[in-house]
């Protein structure tokens, strides 16, 4: 039964609390061991105990934790509270029906009423282990002291150089030092025209246009360093900086929409973190800062309630991460999704992989296990709030998310142009049924569930009702009385007193062993850091990990900076900056790099632009035998490594150089149009809902709108209209065009709905549905969402020259810049080179030329009316999309 | 034999064109080029093979050896003792049988694969380095956890080439997303590659369609076959110039190689992946008719169509084995998902003469402990598990290696991941520590400097 009663979010899950050593009175005592133990015997143990053997429904009652823990519905015992307390909810043949063949006698009952009430004493405890760690103090304080990493950068001397005339900047000096080492040279300067494309690739992900290379290639002649500065400085002003700057922050982040796994449910209201990581990076917040609020948003203090809903924003970062809501265990959820948090905030800013040592010392840091266990008490005491906030119906989630938790209203009324918004007829139309289903469910009958015939419809039944009960909570739950939306974020929250963790024996949650005091690891701390009684300590945290004096923030964070500018990390593991991590290839570069950083007041766009600036940054990438042979991996920079464009940069420079791209952000996203729902077949709109509300139209207008569907809503801007086609239309077209589609809809075009390929805004805004990615995405090493990504991969399969060649979506924008040609020019050789200075910057080369003109010929054959003409043009238009050239920076 | 590097390929094509260079062309003479310098034509084994190709079914999330093919009486008789690591030992809920002439034990989660056990090699001394899912399946692929190495099925590709040139020589269906490095190249040549057919997602729907519609962007809505082959050969005279101009670009010689397989794989894929001409009889075999094994099922017909066809690696993931909880009723599901399928293949590989010299892999990155995780689940084990070979040359129902008498560790005959790398390479007739690559100035291998041929379980 997923129905959850409780409309709260997560609970803890007791563990902390079993730490409190229970002095029982000997009352207590003698009614536990007249009124409940002998009961528990007789009655449960055969099917619910480790001795027995036997633990249906993964529910064990031998001792008082394994109680408190509970099985796949939770715990069985909540002291004090008996509405959440499964055992009671059992006896007394609620959801459940236990024992199953009869029900207990009412003084039997009575006395496990009060029993709970009491807070259910219980000496059943069990003997909790101390755990020792192998990692001694001083292998800790050995590791702090002599591993680079931990050790906070100092600024480094600029080293000399022989060849002074070269280096522009000290970035220059440390890397021609190290050439000049190894007695190689760094590689010329790069043709005038390849600087602007990697500049605006680089810095917006998106191609110059003609005349901004010819406007750069003119100043480069008379002051290269100049020409460079006009550019960078305009770029950075671009908003369209922030979408590309932001996305590389989403991949490490693992930013997605939904839950992932196999039950995925969405996050309709993930992309509000999304515009709020955009926006950072456009106002090149102090990088110290936007951790800080990522981490503790919630705790920061504010001046606004502007700046509040930011920060409370910025915390979805906690939440985001892939969940496995069809979680039996309600404790290993909540121990997966600490682990998640751990994981999460340690690789990502820290370049550290704490969330190894859950089960066990790290077996190669210097991380014992309870450093683990210092920092999920850290978390622990946060609730996250990642699915539907309940109706005044009650929480309920989708069927199969056994595992749900509420929203964070915000402070400021912010709605989605997607946000539902119902008129009070509409209102009370929902309402009505939602109060119908919810009598039908309470005259479903509570006995004889399990076995027979009748039992089985029975429960049928109430699946169905509660299935469609969460749908229509799920409508209630968004809008307040008055019908109109409420603006709702994911994120954390702090919850009562804070309460340290227990540690886990081979981190299994039914072997708790010795309580863990708050903390950091310790590895990471030249000073201990106090966190107050009263605290969390994640405000420490987030104040520890956004320090100056932080050895890893800074460093993880430039290192990234260099790697999108450059091609590669001067660490490579870009997201492991330990022992197992690789060296530096240049490491006073990287402390040169991180000194400057926070000196700058963590501004990210400065170090863009030192980077951008450097001699380093504008070197051709041609290739030299000798050079190869002695550092094949490019370890030294002696050349610009040619670079794979990234799948956004591909799709949107295909929509910029056809003239299509709409640069206007578009507010929510497919996702938020959904609304909360299981995704499923590719699919964000449930099969049954499009039934029913075909066959609702079908008697005359729907009586409801439903979160999936447009509505007569307007669509993403204007220019995302899904477009009527014949045949295979598209999914949104179907709801547009307000045909039955009952029986039209077909899995694949359900399984294209989230391929969105009649989109024209930037790939940014594109879904991010887990394990669902565009295709358009997907196809070019999209980085999975499931995992944090710092560096993707750049692969080169038939599955992309498919994609290029047959892809609706490009085949489209080559029509597109096939038409833009053609209003500019009706002669064949101009509009040739025309396609060319379009794509790839520059005129066609001879060889290219005559490859063009060949193609022209055998393509467009001896017919030569306009409609053949503009055939060939779009085919030629569409190799050039197709071609490496395109999806290359050089 | 001779063993391309990139550079060879460079140098006996000229300026540095990749083999498609020649694709294009119709003369005998560049069909002769192209068979001595596509890096995909087939290439003689180092000795005569057992082998010729591999259908590698990997489960995924680490079945357990001592409920399916590790048969430990002690464990039963030891029930609810202390485990040597601590927990309390936990019985198999399933009974083990002997089966077949040979009496292997097995146990009754794979009846259906238990009726070719005289085909089957169990491997029950499997180890390897990682405790971690991903570390293990990636140490699995690619012999080290640690850094991006062409995986298992890169290399046989490498060493083999394939016999059919309008399909990838390797094929990885339904992998689990955002793993593309264990059926990666790394720094092999793209083309050795896994092309992934269906994603992890998408699971269902690519055994729903029964045609190659399942395969995205397969056909072009408008352009005809010449026309489209006019574009085509545009394209790469562009990509050959850039190459021209880049003189080394593997990156570049990636999208070369890509776009000639893709062209030809618009005819091939839709027919390979249609099995509507099937007999019912066939998909009856396999469970692909519907059910709960319809989904693998139709995965491994299409393996063995894939087989059929010339592919040289096939790999077929069936996840979802983790059962920390309620091992009883979820690994259950699991097998039950594939047994049948597994059965089928076996079988429709023997109808068809194929078994001989197709070798069958089963297995996961590692196994479950014998002790007890919550009552009713196992926690991992990668010091000792079992995997299973048939059909390809390796011995029929016979047993190979042990571990200790509750299936904690290998004891006997341990065959760690490099030695399992090392005696599927050399049933294919390829010798560990000669296949290898040059790569920045070093030779690699699969095996690194490890791996023992387990030359008992050869037939």
């Amino acid at each position: 039964m997923t129905f959850n009663r409780i409309a709260v979010a997560l609970l803890m899950t007791g563990l902390a609390t079993q730490a409190i050593a229970q002095d029982l009175s000997r009352e207590q005592l003698l009614f536990f061991e007249t009124k409940i133990r002998p009961v528990l015997v007789r009655e449960c143990y055969g099917c619910h105990s480790n001795k027995a053997g036997n633990v249906r429904g993964g529910l064990r009652l031998d001792t008082r934790e394994l109680t408190h823990i509970g099985g796949r519905t939770g715990p069985a015992v909540v002291s004090g509270n008996l509405e959440e307390s499964w055992l009671y909810n059992a006896i007394t043949h609620q959801d459940f029906v236990m024992p199953p063949k009869r029900k207990l006698p009412q003084s039997v009952i009575n006395d496990f009423r009060k029993w709970i009430e009491m807070g259910a004493p219980d000496p059943r405890q069990t003997d909790v282990a101390e755990i020792r760690s192998s990692i001694s103090k001083e292998d800790v304080e050995r590791a702090r002291e002599s591993f680079w990493a931990y050790k906070k950068p100092t600024r480094p001397q600029s080293p000399a150089v022989d060849d002074a005339a070269w280096p522009r900047t000290d970035i220059d000096r440390f890397i021609l030092a190290k050439l000049e080492q190894a007695e190689l040279q760094p590689a010329s300067d790069a043709e005038a025209y390849k600087v602007p494309r990697r500049l605006c690739f680089d810095l917006i992900g998106l191609p110059p246009t003609p005349e901004q290379v010819n406007y750069f290639t003119k100043q480069w002649k008379t002051d290269p360093d100049h020409a460079i500065e006009f550019v960078v400085d305009r770029l950075l002003k671009k908003k369209q900086f922030g979408e590309r700057w932001g996305r590389h922050w989403l991949d490490v982040v693992r930013y997605a929409e939904s839950t992932g796994h196999e039950y995925n449910y969405t996050y309709p209201h993930a992309w509000r973190y999304r515009d709020y990581v955009i926006d950072s990076f456009n106002a090149d917040k102090p990088f110290n800062r936007f951790v800080q609020e990522q981490l503790a948003g919630d705790l920061l203090p504010v001046k606004t309630d502007e700046q509040w809903a930011e920060n409370l924003t910025a915390t979805t970062f906690l939440a985001i991460g892939p969940k496995n809501v069809n979680e039996l265990n309600r404790a290993l959820f909540e121990a997966d999704l600490i682990d998640e948090q751990i994981d999460a905030t340690t690789r990502v800013f820290l370049g550290q992989s704490v969330a190894c040592a859950r089960c066990h010392d790290h077996k190669f840091d210097a991380i014992p296990q309870t450093d683990y266990y210092a920092l999920a008490g850290v978390f622990q005491n946060a609730t996250t709030y990642f699915s539907n906030p309940p109706s005044e119906f009650g929480q309920f989630s989708g069927l199969q998310a056994r595992r749900s938790s509420s929203l964070i209203i915000l402070p400021i009324d912010d709605p989605s142009p997607y946000d539902t918004r119902y008129s009070s007829k509409e209102l009370n139309d929902l309402k009505r049924q939602a109060a119908e289903k919810t009598q039908e469910l309470n005259r479903l009958p509570r006995t004889g569930v399990m076995g027979s015939n009748e039992g089985r419809d029975i429960l049928r039944q109430r699946i169905r009702l509660t299935d469609e009960m969460s749908r229509l909570s799920a409508k209630l739950s968004v809008v307040g009385e008055d019908g109109k939306p409420r603006s709702y974020t994911m994120g954390v929250q702090e919850q009562g007193s804070p309460m340290n963790a227990q540690l886990l024996e081979r981190g299994e949650i039914d072997q708790p062993g010795q309580t863990v005091k708050r903390g950091f690891p310790q590895v990471l701390c030249s000073t201990p850091v106090k966190i107050k009684e009263r605290s969390s300590g994640r405000l420490e945290l987030a104040r520890f990990i956004g320090s100056d004096d932080n050895p890893l923030t800074a460093r993880v964070m430039v290192n990234r900076i260099w790697q999108h500018m450059i091609g590669h990390g001067i660490v490579r593991s870009t997201e492991d900056f330990g022992v197992t991590g690789q060296f530096p290839s240049h490491p006073e570069l990287l402390d040169y790099l991180a000194v400057q950083f926070v000196e700058s007041g963590w501004s990210v766009k400065s170090l863009v632009k030192e980077i951008a600036m450097s001699r380093v940054y504008r070197m051709n990438s041609t290739f030299n035998q000798d050079d190869h042979q002695y550092d094949s991996d490019n370890a030294l920079i002696w050349r610009a490594n040619p670079r794979r464009l990234d799948a956004e940069a591909i799709r949107d420079a295909m929509l910029s150089v056809s003239g299509q791209l709409e640069y206007e952000r578009p507010r929510g996203s497919e996702v938020a149009k959904a609304g909360y729902t299981r995704v499923q077949g590719g699919s964000l709109v449930n099969a049954r809902v499009m039934a029913q509300n075909a066959t609702g139209q079908a008697r005359g207008g729907g009586r409801m709108r439903f979160n999936g569907q447009a509505g007569g809503r307007s669509q993403f801007g204007d220019g995302n209209r899904p477009v009527q086609r014949q045949g295979q239309g598209g999914f949104q077209s179907r709801f547009q065009g307000r045909q039955s589609f009952a029986d039209q809809s077909t899995d694949q075009s359900r399984a294209n709905q989230l391929d969105m390929e009649d989109a024209k805004f930037r790939s940014v805004y594109l879904p991010v549905v887990r394990d669902e990615e565009p295709r358009s995405l997907a196809v070019f090493d999209f980085a999975d969402s499931n995992a944090i990504v710092g560096t993707r991969e750049s692969s080169h399969t038939a599955d992309q020259s498919l994609y290029m060649l047959n892809n609706r979506f490009v085949i489209g924008q080559s029509a597109a810049l096939a038409q833009r040609i053609t209003n500019e020019s009706s002669n064949t050789r101009e509009q040739i080179e025309r396609a060319f200075v379009l794509t790839y910057g520059r005129p066609p080369t001879s060889g290219e030329w005559s490859a063009a003109l060949t193609f022209v010929h055998d393509f467009g054959g001896t017919i030569s009316t306009a409609s053949r003409q503009q055939e060939t043009l779009q085919a030629l238009c569409q190799s050039l999309f197709a071609s490496a050239e395109f999806r290359y920076v050089d | 034999m001779t063993m391309f590097s990139r550079r060879q390929i460079l140098q006996s094509t000229g300026a540095g064109f990749g083999y498609v260079a020649f694709a294009g062309m119709s003369t005998a003479k560049a069909a002769q080029e192209k068979s001595s310098t596509n890096p995909l034509a087939p290439k003689s084994p180092h000795f005569e093979p057992r082998a010729k190709r591999v259908i590698f079914l990997c489960m995924q999330g680490g079945p357990s050896h001592v409920d399916t093919f590790d048969y430990k009486p002690q464990l039963t008789k030891d029930h609810d003792k202390r485990g040597k690591y601590g927990g309390s030992l936990l019985k198999s809920p399933w009974e083990f049988r002997q089966r077949g002439d040979s009496g292997l034990w097995i146990s009754d989660l794979f009846p259906n694969v238990a009726d070719h056990a005289d085909d089957m090699t169990l491997i029950r001394s499997m180890q390897c380095d990682q405790p971690v899912h991903p570390n293990a399946m990636t140490q699995m692929h690619t012999g080290t956890a640690q850094f991006i190495r062409p995986s298992l099925g890169a290399w046989t590709l490498y060493g083999l080439g394939t016999e059919n040139d309008s399909l990838p020589g390797f094929v990885s269906l339904s992998p689990p997303s955002g793993r593309s490095g264990n059926y990666g190249s790394a720094f092999l040549p793209a083309i050795y590659g896994g092309a992934k057919i269906g994603r992890g997602g998408r699971t269902a729907r690519l055994a729903r369609g029964g045609s190659g519609e399942s395969v995205p962007d397969i056909k072009n809505p408008t352009l005809s076959k010449s026309q489209q082959r006019t574009q085509v050969d545009f394209i790469q005279a562009l990509n050959r110039e850039k190459l021209r101009r880049d003189k080394v670009q593997p990156g570049v010689e990636g999208v070369i190689e890509s776009y000639e397989l893709a062209f030809r794989m618009q005819d091939a894929m839709p027919e390979l992946m249609d099995t509507s001409k099937e007999s019912a009889k066939t998909l009856a075999m396999y469970g692909a008719d519907g059910g709960p094994t319809e989904n693998f099922g139709k995965q491994c017909l299409l393996a063995r169509r894939f087989a059929e066809a010339g592919v040289r690696f096939i790999e077929v993931t069936h996840g979802n084995w983790d059962q920390h909880f309620n091992l009883s009723t979820d690994h259950a599901t699991r097998a039950e998902e594939c047994d049948k399928p597994i059965a089928g293949l076996l079988e429709d590989l023997k109808q068809r003469d194929m078994l001989k010299d197709t070798l069958v892999i089963w297995g996961g990155e590692f196994g479950r402990t014998p002790d007890a995780q919550g009552g009713d689940g196992r926690n991992h084990n990668n010091k000792g598990y079992t995997t299973w070979m048939a059909g390809g040359g390796v011995k029929g129902g016979f047993s190979y290696g042990a571990t200790d008498e509750h299936g904690y560790e290998s004891v006997e005959n341990k065959c760690h991941i490099h030695d399992w790398h090392a005696t599927i390479l050399h049933l294919l007739g390829l010798d560990h520590e000669q296949l290898t690559y040059r790569y920045a100035g070093r030779d690699f291998r699969l095996t690194d400097v490890h791996g023992n041929v387990a030359k008992e379980i050869i037939a």
